[in-house]
């Protein structure tokens, strides 16, 4: 009786430590999306033109990777990022929020996981490439052909 | 400064006798990072190979559409502190070794 009691106690404490110890997912201001690129008013081909220019080993990388995918998930990618920034702050950081807590939510990476990698994945890249891209035309669609 | 940049072109296009001299590896890469130690420019050769080859593909993709467009690309990606004559030579031997058809560029360039 003793043993079973303090066996309840061990169980009680141990969930009372993991309790608060359990990962909370949810995102931060800078986390999963870095927050230049929630805040930012350039366009993804402003940000792509930047990182050719300023990043251009993170750029090339992502363009072979892009241009193994199949033209459905070009203009896959393309939409999803127009919609991204045609967002405002609030918008932005509730799909951050929603990748962040649901890694079911954004379908399009089950095409290509790493769709978003020139813009979200890379707090230094978002630094360097938000720091110029209003230098550069915002429709300029070239920056897909790489 | 004038004079510092025509004389940084002709110098980028005669490759020095020394690289001449060494053997060519089998691997273009390291005898790009062979060539460019010779001029001081050091750093991660797998980095600096992929800005030889992109600025190559700037220049066939229209990106950049001269040596001083090139130039200024090569100039961003290089380590802070490299000299104009370090960024010719970076883009006169990338040239040789990724993409020699457009070494007319660097004429060009020097006739300015």
């Amino acid at each position: 009786m003793w043993i079973k009691a303090s066996v309840a106690a061990a169980v009680v404490s141990v969930a009372a430590m993991a309790l608060p110890a359990v990962a909370s997912a949810d995102a931060s201001d800078d986390y999963p999306i870095p927050n230049r690129m929630l805040k930012t008013t350039c366009t993804a081909e402003q940000i792509m033109a930047a990182a050719r220019d300023v990043e251009p080993v993170y750029y090339e990388r992502y363009m072979i990777d892009y241009n193994n995918k199949s033209a459905d998930v070009h203009q896959w990618v393309q939409d999803r990022i127009h919609w991204f920034y045609s967002m405002d702050y609030a918008g932005r950081r509730q799909y951050s929020e929603n990748i962040a807590t649901n890694a079911f939510y954004e379908n399009l990476s089950w095409n290509w996981p790493n769709w978003a990698k020139l813009f979200f994945n890379n707090k230094g890249v978002a630094a360097h490439t938000t720091d110029i891209c209003m230098q550069y035309p915002p429709d300029d669609m070239s920056v897909w052909n790489w | 400064m004038k004079g510092l940049r025509l004389a940084s072109i002709v110098s980028a296009i005669a490759a020095p006798a020394l690289v001449w001299a060494a053997p060519a590896h089998a691997d273009p890469d390291t005898d790009f990072a062979n060539e460019l130690h010779t001029y001081g420019i050091y750093g991660q050769k797998d980095y600096n190979a992929w800005i030889g080859k992109i600025a190559c593909k700037r220049l066939y993709n229209g990106v950049d559409q001269d040596a001083d467009k090139s130039a200024k690309f090569v100039f961003l990606q290089l380590q802070k502190g490299s000299n104009t004559e370090q960024v010719w030579q970076f883009l006169g031997a990338a040239l040789r070794t990724y993409c020699p058809d457009k070494l007319p560029i660097l004429q060009a360039a020097a006739q300015q």
